[in-house]
């Protein structure tokens, strides 16, 4: 109980620094910051396919893209709101992801990433041969913002924030509930969840309709304030493997951990980025190594035991490939 | 007659081989009605055939007076057919409480149910199986004995009116058996659950059924009283062998 007051009252603060935090933090870290929303928001949508469910959907990124497009078509053809068409974005995503499901989610392991990887590529080639709704490979330049910068920075800040809070509280309700639980049972072995009367097709539909969802409005956010969308760069398969380190850092299966791992990454990847500019790859690679052998269960994880020489090789124990 | 679970000829064919062969059998309401045989005689398979985890390659399964062959397993698991699997199939990566949850959650009745009133099934059913001290263990760092409890645990919380016991008394000592073979008894006396069970733990079927069927070669070659089978010349030859018959038959005489 003392342990829980204690979170509560930690997480409290966090999200009170992080209201306040654009005012004091100048527009660099504010840049940054908005990124590690946008990008927790991402990760977050993954935790509930790849960490709750155990599905390893490595191509969200195809979601990402399509809310980006969704977006960039209704504004600068039919004038739409952005606010609206993100959502409509989310929404299609979610639809799509429910259909494209129905058939793909009966494999599993390895066999659904790569099928998952086809639905983006897919998606990727259908709107790249599409120019004359999508601009094709000249992709879309997006209506211009009337404001001053400060006000696009508070703007694109506050409003993944308060998208990324969206998510992560639907994430929480998600792992107290049934629904919730029953992710975790197919998770945990999926032949037993269906003896015990769980249909799971259902549940796991559901569960990527929603992490497409959100996974959509990123990449709606995304269109709209990096002002131009190609194909190249909103179907980028960095993207995904983004999320994916962004969940493995944090940890999956827990309601903080994809935040944690997109703030930690982000951070992380901008210092790197600062000290050594020319191998910044070369050296953000190495330490994407260190941290999965060391923690391959996430930040999460970590903080409840010690690091030491026992924890690297029992994780290497565990987690290797026989 | 009204049977609770009834099977017309079914048969299981992998291949050419066939795992089980035109069994008939039936399960009244009420009964305990024990499967035995050697390995490989088609117990599980049979098992596998009335929850639907495989189809049927012939015959017919009635449940309640409905047929339910080749029906998808979670259909099944919701009218109230509940089993445990041979070699347990726990949730892994959740705790002894969330993986009993699970089964209050879905099952029969489970859907009706809030989390709360879910959390006090799951909790009657630990406190029966005295589960209890051990709730908060992840399944990971559980005991054999210990899963089969909990993967009876599970198939209890789903508020079966049939109960497919595959194998629980396997792996446990003395002690653990007779506690198991009166959980079951309890069962079937306080909450009016019929059962199927699996054994290979002779003292224990024997103890506990009404009624035995005797696989062989995925065929049913005897079916009767537990005092019956023991007595009978091809279970004697095909399962339960020389040694086990004059032991019982000296038993007889003292």
């Amino acid at each position: 109980m003392q342990k829980r007051k204690k979170m509560g009252i930690a997480l409290v603060l966090a999200v009170l620094v992080l209201i306040f935090a654009p005012f004091f933090s100048g527009g660099y870290w504010t840049k940054v910051l908005t990124g590690v929303f946008m990008f927790g928001i991402t990760a977050e949508a993954l935790n509930i396919i790849a960490g709750y469910t155990g599905y390893a959907a490595f191509g969200n990124v195809g979601f990402f893209g399509l809310g980006a497009y969704v977006v960039g078509v209704l504004m600068t053809k039919v004038n739409f709101p952005f606010l609206p068409a993100m959502l409509i974005g989310g929404v299609i995503a979610a639809l799509l992801a429910a259909l494209y499901g129905l058939p793909i989610l009966r494999l599993k392991g390895h066999y659904f990433a790569i099928a998952t990887l086809g639905i983006s590529e897919f998606t990727r080639e259908i709107i790249y041969n599409w120019p004359s709704l999508t601009g094709g490979g000249n992709g879309i330049t997006m209506p211009i913002i009337q404001r001053s910068p400060e006000w696009i920075n508070f703007y694109f800040y506050y409003l993944n924030l308060i998208v990324l809070g969206v998510c992560t509280t639907c994430v929480w309700l998600i792992s107290r509930s049934r629904f919730g639980y029953t992710l975790r049972a197919i998770r945990g072995n999926e032949d037993a969840a269906m003896t015990m009367g769980i249909n799971t097709r259902n549940y796991k539909v559901l569960a990527w309709a929603i992490s497409a969802f959100f996974t959509a409005l990123a990449g709606g956010i995304y269109a709209y304030w990096f002002t131009y969308i190609e194909p190249g760069a909103v179907f980028d398969l960095f993207i995904s493997v983004k999320m994916w380190v962004m969940l493995l850092l944090g940890g999956g299966m827990t309601v903080l951990g994809p935040l944690v791992g997109a703030f930690l990454f982000e951070i992380l990847s901008e210092i790197i980025w600062g000290e050594f500019l020319f191998i910044h790859a070369a050296v953000l690679g190495v330490v994407i190594i260190l941290i999965v052998l060391f923690m391959p269960q996430g930040f999460m994880k970590l903080i409840r035991q010690r690091i030491g020489l026992a924890t690297f090789l029992a994780n290497i124990r565990e987690n290797r490939v026989t | 007659m009204s049977s609770l679970l009834e099977g017309k000829k079914v048969s299981k064919h992998f291949g050419g081989l066939p795992a089980v062969d035109g069994v008939d059998f039936h399960i009244a309401p009420g009964e305990i009605c024990g499967f035995i045989g050697p390995n490989g005689a088609g117990k599980t398979t049979l098992i596998n055939l009335i929850t639907g985890v495989f189809p049927v390659t012939g015959g017919e399964i009635w449940f309640r007076g409905q047929n339910i062959t080749n029906l998808p397993s979670h259909v099944i698991g919701k009218m109230g057919l509940a089993r445990t699997y041979q070699v347990a199939k726990p949730f892994s990566g959740m705790t002894v409480r969330e993986n009993v949850l699970i089964g209050a959650l879905h099952g029969k009745s489970g859907r009706g149910k809030t989390m709360g009133e879910a959390s006090r099934k799951a909790e009657e059913i630990m406190e029966l199986l005295k589960l209890m001290p051990k709730r908060n263990i992840d399944m990971a760092e559980t005991t054999i004995p210990d899963r089969k409890k909990v993967e009876l645990a599970k198939a209890l919380a789903m508020d079966p009116e049939l109960l497919l016991l595959d194998e629980v008394m396997g792996g446990l000592n003395s002690t653990e058996v007779e506690g198991m073979m009166e959980i079951i008894q309890t069962l079937r006396k306080m909450r009016r659950i019929t059962v199927l069970v699996i054994e290979h733990v002779m003292k224990a079927i024997m103890g506990i059924s009404d009624r035995v069927v005797v696989l062989h070669h995925g065929r049913k070659i005897c079916e009767g009283t537990p005092g019956q089978i023991t007595c009978d010349e091809k279970v004697i030859k095909a399962y339960l062998g020389e040694r086990y018959a004059k032991a019982k038959a000296q038993e007889g005489n003292v």
